[in-house]
């Protein structure tokens, strides 16, 4: 019979620095310069690799007033009156895969006729602007280049905020949308999915090299993700003085297809962080960057505007933060239950079912 | 260390001098060796390394090897030792693939649900030897997902446990199996063979370890793991039956300050950091480290090299 010492005990992981448990995204306060929140102190590219300490968090949790109990939207018109844009998330709310989500279109086209600025800001790394725009007009919605947003996006226009030289190299741990926003924007990549293909060989005298020119590494939800890519992206981290550790978005989990929920970004974004024992810096929700960039984009004021989404922890947190009015739909990978959850501390404006009830309230509100 | 008034105080680790290696050998009837970076790396004995174990045994020191690499069983490593000319025998090693099945033990895990494993064959075969039915490991690295419209990834109900441990066949494949197990089975447990962020799994360079694996479900499942391996003391049990020994009278030898300098002062231990693996005496005396071992060295052969009694009878 073994001596136990009451097994539960022994399991407190009690590792003073290895953990790397996702950060909890932390609200910024309103009027901050844009593109501040996201920089560390000092924002020159030649940081030191220690720079980014393993407990960095972007911006700051919001005062502790704790906000109302999300209402169940019923005044449609006092929404729509009382904001000048909308922006959408798009995986569960606009769509879910490759389906559009029922009564979407005429939504859209509702809002559009009453002048408002439709913006579309998404988490998904996969595609580009541009690949995006095709997804839409596949779909029959009339969506341009130039209204949406997503992380792809944000990690070219990051890394052009910070004058990222162009003599230096961008190691991607994502998909096809990273690595066509980055030539967009002039910079020269490695990785990607055809890293998906490499194998390595833990054999004696065995040697990976990387190459030490990689001044940032990027990395987005990626399903060719393979321990060569991890085992690369980790030497860059660790071995390149100053290289940047910059993640599309953590997002756990996300509707990659209409019938279930995938494994997101989260998890390979985490198994960087656990190797290399840094957080990275966030550009998609719920950091503000991308908010910041639309709203001087379009010269629109935050408090114009109504976040749409699906995610508490990254959509409804990213409106927050940016101090808009928000809108959880309960289409996407959030439940009733989960919203009004104790545990639950993130609370909407407004909750509905899904985004075609801005039509359907309005229509019964008549 | 931190004072009392709150201040951080310098690094009370100290060299291990010959005085102080005597006095080490004389105060210690167990050494606790960690494996990769302090026996070996990859496939490759540290110098010396041979010598001071025989040398250890000579003066009746008992000897265990308390590794975080799940890649092998014990009976596996017990191999790799004999393959390496040095002798050891499997009840003296302490792998983390054996912590996870001996965790599951003794839960009474009930032996109708089965264990998802994101990891290689040691954590398999110590499964299957104390009689658990898996699904993964390797073979699951094959495996290719197709993101389609109404394609959907099916996942076994019956599976109440995840086991992740360091796996170089990761993929997106067994990513998502996990996710879906630890999400939607009730119940379903999330265990870690340890949280290591790298380790030197071939003698030329530093590999990511199981922390990458782990902290990769982490962020699917927005859940913490229960850690079999060190820093947590779970094993420590098992050592403290099979060699009735106080642990104040262990010495804990080892590479990483957090996982193997953390787990002998969680039990008790003196502790010893060898400068042969992961750590460098830049990260010892960095003001932000906060774990001090007792002594350090430069590798396990000075534990013998230095020490009076041992010099002196050769």
């Amino acid at each position: 019979m073994l001596m136990t010492r009451g097994v539960s005990d022994a399991f407190l992981a009690v590792s003073a620095s290895a953990s790397s448990r996702s950060p909890a995204p932390r609200a910024l306060p309103t009027g901050r310069r844009f593109f501040s929140a996201l920089l560390p102190p000092s924002s020159s590219f030649s940081s030191s690799n220690r720079h980014f300490g393993p407990r960095r968090r972007l911006g700051r949790r919001s005062s502790t007033m704790a906000r109302a109990a999300a209402q169940r939207l019923e005044n449609v018109d006092e929404l729509i009156d009382s904001v000048e844009t909308f922006i959408f998330d798009c995986d569960g709310v606009i769509w879910k895969g490759d389906k559009l989500i029922d009564g979407v279109p005429g939504t859209l086209d509702m809002l559009r006729s009453k002048g408002k600025r439709l913006v579309f800001v998404t988490n998904n790394s996969t595609k580009s602007r541009k690949q995006y725009g095709k997804k839409f007009e596949t779909l029959g919605l009339s969506v341009s280049e130039e209204e949406i947003f997503a992380s792809s996006f944000a990690a070219a226009a990051y890394l052009k905020s910070i004058d990222f030289p162009k003599d230096k190299k961008v190691y991607v741990i994502g998909e096809d949308g990273i690595l066509k926003e980055l030539e967009l924007a002039g910079y020269q990549y490695l990785g990607g999915p055809e890293d998906g293909d490499k194998k390595i060989e833990l054999k004696p005298g065995f040697f990976m090299e990387h190459d030490h020119n990689v001044g940032a590494v990027v990395v987005g939800f990626d399903r060719y993700f393979n321990y060569y890519k991890v085992q690369y992206g980790t030497l860059c981290i660790r071995e390149n003085p100053g290289c940047l550790f910059i993640a599309t978005n953590r997002d756990a989990v996300t509707h990659l297809t209409d019938a279930q929920e995938w494994a997101g970004g989260g998890s390979m974004v985490g198994a960087i962080s656990g190797s290399t024992q840094r957080e990275p810096l966030v550009v998609g929700k719920p950091s503000t960057f991308m908010m910041d960039y639309l709203a001087n984009r379009f010269g629109i004021l935050k408090s114009q505007i109504c976040m749409v989404g699906d995610r508490l922890d990254t959509d409804i947190l990213f409106g927050q933060n940016g101090g808009c009015k928000t809108l959880l739909v309960l289409s996407g990978v959030t439940s009733l239950q989960m919203l009004q959850s104790p545990s639950n501390s993130i609370q909407p404006d407004f909750y509905t079912n899904k985004i075609s009830d801005l039509v359907t309230l309005k229509a019964a509100a008549v | 260390m931190t004072t009392a008034n709150g201040t951080k105080s310098p690094s009370t680790s100290q060299p291990l001098l010959p005085q102080a290696a005597q006095s080490l050998v004389d105060s210690v009837d167990a050494f606790l060796f960690d494996c990769d970076g302090v026996i070996w790396k990859g496939d490759k004995l540290i110098e010396g390394v041979p010598h001071a174990l025989r040398a250890l045994r000579s003066l009746g020191k008992k000897l265990v090897f308390v590794t975080n690499n799940s890649t092998k069983s014990r009976k596996q490593y017990s191999r790799k030792f004999t393959s390496l000319g040095v002798d050891v025998s499997e009840d003296e090693i302490f792998s983390s693939s054996f912590a996870a099945a001996m965790f599951l033990k003794l839960r009474n895990f009930p032996r109708e649900k089965k264990v998802y494993v994101i990891g290689e064959e040691g954590i398999l075969e110590e499964l299957k030897q104390a009689g658990f039915s898996c699904l993964g490991g390797p073979e699951d690295g094959k495996k290719k997902v197709e993101l389609k419209t109404n394609f959907w990834f099916e996942h076994d109900k019956s599976v109440g446990a995840v086991v992740v441990g360091l796996d170089q066949y990761i993929n997106y494949y067994k990513l998502q199996y996990a996710t879906l197990c630890i999400r939607e089975n009730p119940g379903c447990l999330f265990i870690a063979t340890n949280r290591d962020a790298v380790g030197h799994m071939t003698d030329l360079q530093e590999w990511p370890g199981a922390g990458c694996m782990v902290a990769a479900v982490c962020g699917t499942t927005q859940k913490e793991p229960i850690v079999v391996g060190k820093p947590s003391t779970f094993l420590m049990d098992f050592l403290l039956e099979r060699f009735q020994i106080d642990t104040t009278r262990m010495c804990m030898v080892g590479d990483r300050l957090d996982t193997d300098i953390l787990f002998g002062k969680n039990a008790g231990c003196k502790t010893l950091l060898v400068l042969s693996g992961v750590t460098t005496m830049s990260d010892l005396q960095d003001p932000l480290n906060e774990i001090h071992p007792d002594y350090y060295a430069s590798s396990v052969s000075d534990v013998v090299d230095l020490s009076d009694s041992l010099t002196k009878g050769q």
